[in-house]
């Protein structure tokens, strides 16, 4: 821990995160370009181990973009690449030696639309793993992945059954499960309620509560309440229009969590909270 | 909600006739639909009527004949059929799904030499077979040498139902949606990785159906044959690759070009077996569409 740097946030202290934290991703000055477009500029954040992290703001300023940086999925777009420096623990995650597959092992994502594949629910679980070249007792990694998913009860009987036929809230929990697999130890969720109904959005929200004990989750989501009740800190993101016309989204502030409700430092965080804005 | 809470009178509610316009266009669809229904349907009473008396198990137990007509059978027609279409499958369905899957999955599409790959492939499908029939003559049989031999005429069939094959296995990897592929390399799997066992699996049922499409145009085809000058009267099955061979399309052209009356009987019935052949691989094409529906 001493070789750890503590970086003081702005604000007092709350109880689960002493002012300090422990970060596992240190982003500076990050700009992402899709071409020649500067989609999100200047970003400079701290994510937390065993935190989580939200992500919001009006939608297309580039919570995605700047989310999908951080297992290199952008790296899938031509054309898309980065200025300035993402830290995954001490080292450069878009440094030359780093290899964005092994990345992606260590850092899991779940999508905003459930996106388990046309296969066996087992399968789905044990596809990570698979491909990963993991030679475990697969039955009982995937009893494990989905019992931490909160989904082993619901399924048990019926591991040989089709993905596709579980409802929506599963599939999610079921998407979960097979990032969980692979033991990462980051989570990227990218609206993952957002194609979901309010009681299988709660069984995520408590789900993320449990995975916090154990993974470090970084959350984009267009629900303000819920940012406020699952995570510890918050950023928020706007676009703004450069003297050319061109849009660019930025991070406004970055704080904790009940910082950001109660007290945002930023007119336009309060506004956007309060409703009046986007 | 002014608008909801006066309710619409019941007059105001029936039908006021629909315009004749649509009444037009409804009848000339489904009088379309008709026209090809009925030709097809006296098509194939015509030939099983024609051809009814040699519907027997000496049509595919024999081999033809010239002089005996009446007890001449398709047999060694029926072989080549099966020889080419096997060894073209064999050929043109690893290199036409491979070269779909280099153009959905790995191909750049902003580079010159995509664009002119991807052009050319569609101009490719709408060649006519035969002009096929006179590559294969003059690049395969003459100068390679191959001779008029099964191989010939598998590589040139090959060559002739390969811009479809790709086609439709780009069209069914491209049906496959990007979340799946999203999900696979977010999980850590190479791009390979995802394509192999997520991308080829989920796509296989349209490959499946297009390639057997395919196969069955090139089943029909006789001009490219005739090109390559696949000997009309074989009176053996073919033994190998390197055998020469006929197919029943050229059999069939070739009884009908008889004066003689039996061999208009022989010919329809060929024709119906023919038929049988490639409806029994359209139903499977349609089977397997069914049976494996997109689920997402
Ligand atoms: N693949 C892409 N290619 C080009 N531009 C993109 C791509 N994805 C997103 N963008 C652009 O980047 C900006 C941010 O998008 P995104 O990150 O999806 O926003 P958010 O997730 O906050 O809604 C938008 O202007 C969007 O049009
Ligand atoms: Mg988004």
């Amino acid at each position: 821990m001493t070789s750890q740097p503590n970086v003081t946030i702005r604000g007092p202290e709350v109880p689960n995160t002493p002012g300090s934290l422990d970060p596992v991703f240190t982003v500076e000055d990050l700009s992402v370009f899709y071409g020649d477009y500067e989609a999100v500029r200047n970003v400079d954040m701290l994510i937390g181990r065993r935190e989580i992290t939200a992500m919001i703001g009006p939608s297309g300023c580039g919570k995605s973009t700047v989310l999908r940086c951080f297992n290199r999925m952008n790296d899938l777009i031509p054309g898309a690449h980065i200025k300035g420096k993402i830290l995954y623990h001490d080292e450069n995650l878009y440094g030359d030696h780093v290899d964005p597959i092994e990345v992606r092992r260590r850092i899991g994502m779940v999508f905003q639309k459930p996106n388990p594949f046309p296969k066996a629910i087992y399968d789905n679980v044990a596809y990570g793993p698979r491909v990963n070249g993991i030679k475990r007792n697969m039955d009982d990694l995937v009893e494990e992945a989905l019992t931490k998913a909160a989904l082993w009860d619901e399924v048990k009987d019926k591991l040989k059954q089709n993905a596709l036929s579980l409802s929506g809230g599963q599939q999610q929990r079921l998407c979960i499960a097979r990032a969980i697999a692979v033991k990462p130890e980051v989570i990227l969720m990218d609206e993952p309620c957002s194609a979901l109904d309010p009681i299988a959005t709660t069984k995520i929200e408590d789900l993320m509560q449990e995975l916090r004990q154990e993974y470090t989750i970084l959350i984009v989501t267009h629900n303000m309440q819920q940012a406020a009740r699952v995570s510890d800190r918050t950023a928020f993101f706007t676009a703004d229009v450069d003297s050319a016309g061109v849009r660019h989204g930025r991070l406004v502030e970055f704080d904790q969590t009940t910082r950001i409700f109660t007290k945002p430092s930023d007119k336009r965080t309060e506004d956007y909270i309060t409703g009046r804005f986007g | 909600m002014a608008v909801l809470s006066t309710p619409k009178s019941a007059v105001e509610l029936a039908s006021k006739g629909r315009p004749l316009k649509e009444h037009l266009f409804r009848v000339a669809l489904l009088s379309s639909l008709a026209i090809a229904l009925i030709f097809l349907g006296m098509l194939l009473i015509y030939v099983l009527e024609e051809g009814w008396p040699r519907l027997s198990p000496t049509l595919w137990e024999n081999m033809p004949s010239i002089r005996r007509p009446e007890t001449a059978g398709i047999q060694s027609g029926i072989f080549g059929t099966l020889w080419i279409i096997g060894l073209t499958a064999l050929m043109a369905l690893p290199t036409g799904i491979l070269a779909a899957v280099y153009l959905e999955e790995y191909a750049d599409r902003t580079r010159w030499y995509n664009k002119v790959i991807e052009l050319n492939i569609s101009n490719l499908a709408a060649v006519p077979s035969i002009v096929y029939g006179i590559l294969g003559l003059g690049i395969i049989a003459r100068w390679l040498q191959f001779g008029f031999t099964v191989m010939t005429g598998a590589i040139t069939v090959s060559l002739l139902v390969l811009p479809i094959v790709i086609i439709s296995a780009r069209e069914a990897i491209r049906a496959v949606p990007p979340s799946i592929r999203e999900g696979s390399l977010a999980l850590g799997a190479t791009q390979w990785q995802t394509i192999w066992r997520q991308v080829l699996p989920a796509s296989i049922p349209g490959i499946a159906t297009g390639s057997i499409l395919a196969l069955s145009r090139a089943i029909g085809e006789a001009a490219p044959f005739l090109m390559l000058g696949a000997a009309t009267l074989v009176r053996f099955n073919p033994e190998g690759v390197w055998s020469s061979f006929t197919v029943l399309p050229l059999q069939i052209y070739n009884f009908i070009s008889q004066s003689r009356e039996e061999f208009h009987v022989l010919a329809a019935a060929a024709i119906v077996i023919l038929l049988a052949i490639l409806l029994l691989m359209n139903s499977v094409a349609i089977w397997l569409r069914n049976r494996y529906q997109k689920r997402w």
